[in-house]
């Protein structure tokens, strides 16, 4: 027995999504999720939520800035 | 109290992360601030010159405190940034730092709201960088210390000229008066249906809820979920408390939740409770079946 109820675990699950708990702890949270249907759901709304962020905030910087940049940096460096 | 793990310790085999010295448990209301030169392998980099200078007189003093005992123990760098001609600085330069531009502007999109802006702040950030790059120690962490320039030029650029009623007080709002997702009054099947909601909707959408959210709190998301810096990198970049970091990470993600459930049933993505009890359990793919089953969706009061 991992000694890590639903309160706990529903309380440690950010930290364990963001991947910030001692490996122990981790541990602890992953069995209790393997019998627990209810904090399982919950790491996986949470897991969604992040990887939905991190597919819509993917950007690519304009072709025009990248040569703007370039420029910056050979002016400043002609200046000194 | 939360027992928060040497940040990503080396177990987990995953990004090399910054911090290994933090291996006392830390509860989410310690205050303890733990700078750039308390990081192992994230050692303070001088700031440009400018952006010290333009600096606000709050930011001044931490400046200052970076400042301070900078070179206390350079470590063995493959190329000496500090002696290296002009024209190889800069081809250094552009070798490892440009590469973070997509990145960078990214953040600098959700910072700004609008290209053009964002495009000057990136640049901005790039030119104080390259100011200061002959500082910066090899084979430390290059993106973190990109990010902390963007932010601090951000800050003293941008955010100079708003006047935001919240500054400075959001961080003390309680939950009840932030509002976002009571998920855990939800049932299982409820929230099954949430996550698929959520992971189809559309990317215009997750963007105009992000920028609804506090900036404190969405930078944080963003720094956390879009970068996947550890608590201890956003501490260092964002200049507060790792417990800081927790509280708007947290109530930045239950926010946003509430705000992208709420969308995904105004927009009949999500199926009422009773019909979503079959879709428990699956996963991506299950969007298109929600959406047919959307028009017997009734009322609920949940996830606000």
């Amino acid at each position: 027995m991992s000694g890590c109820d639903c309160s706990k675990a529903k309380a440690e699950l950010e930290e364990f999504l963001h991947d910030e708990l001692r490996h122990e702890d981790a541990a602890d949270i992953r069995e209790h999720m393997d019998g627990c249907e209810d904090c399982l759901t919950e790491h996986r709304v949470g897991v969604v939520l992040m990887e939905t962020v991190k597919r819509a905030c993917r950007e690519t910087a304009p072709e025009q800035l990248r040569d703007e940049v370039l420029a910056r940096l050979r002016a400043v460096q002609s200046t000194h | 109290m939360i027992a928060l793990a040497p940040s990503r310790t080396a177990d987990t085999a995953l990004l090399p992360r910054a911090v290994t010295t933090l291996a006392e448990p830390q509860g989410p209301d310690t205050t303890v601030r733990l700078d750039w030169r308390a990081m192992t392998t994230d050692e303070p980099q001088h700031a440009p010159d400018d952006l010290v200078d333009e600096t606000e007189e709050q930011l001044d003093a931490v400046e200052d405190e970076d400042l301070a005992g900078l070179d206390a123990d350079a470590g063995p760098e493959p190329v000496d940034a500090k002696t290296v001609s002009e024209h190889e600085l800069r081809r250094l330069f552009e070798d490892q730092a440009l590469p973070f531009m997509d990145q960078l502007y990214g953040a600098a999109m959700r910072m700004t709201r609008n290209p053009a802006d964002a495009s000057d702040l990136v640049q901005e950030t790039f030119v104080k960088a390259f100011a200061a790059f002959r500082q910066f120690r090899q084979g430390t962490n290059l993106k973190a210390w990109l990010y902390r320039i963007l932010t601090n030029t951000f800050i003293n650029t941008y955010r100079k000229n708003q006047r935001n009623p919240y500054q400075g007080t959001i961080d003390e709002l309680e939950d009840w008066q932030l509002g976002g997702a009571e998920s855990v009054t939800q049932s299982i099947s409820a929230r099954s249906a949430e996550a698929d909601a959520i992971d189809h909707l559309p990317s215009s959408a997750v963007k105009d809820a992000l920028q609804a959210i506090p900036e404190d709190f969405r930078m944080a998301v963003y720094f956390a979920d879009v970068e996947g810096f550890s608590y201890q990198e956003i501490a260092d970049i964002m200049k507060t408390p790792v417990g800081t970091v927790m509280s708007r990470l947290h109530r930045g993600r239950r926010l946003l939740r509430g705000l992208l459930a709420e969308h995904a049933r105004e927009t009949g993505i999500v199926p009422d409770a009773a019909s979503t009890a079959t879709m428990r359990g699956r996963g991506r793919g299950a969007g298109t079946r929600a959406a047919t089953t959307a028009g017997t969706r009734t009322t609920r009061k949940d996830a606000r």
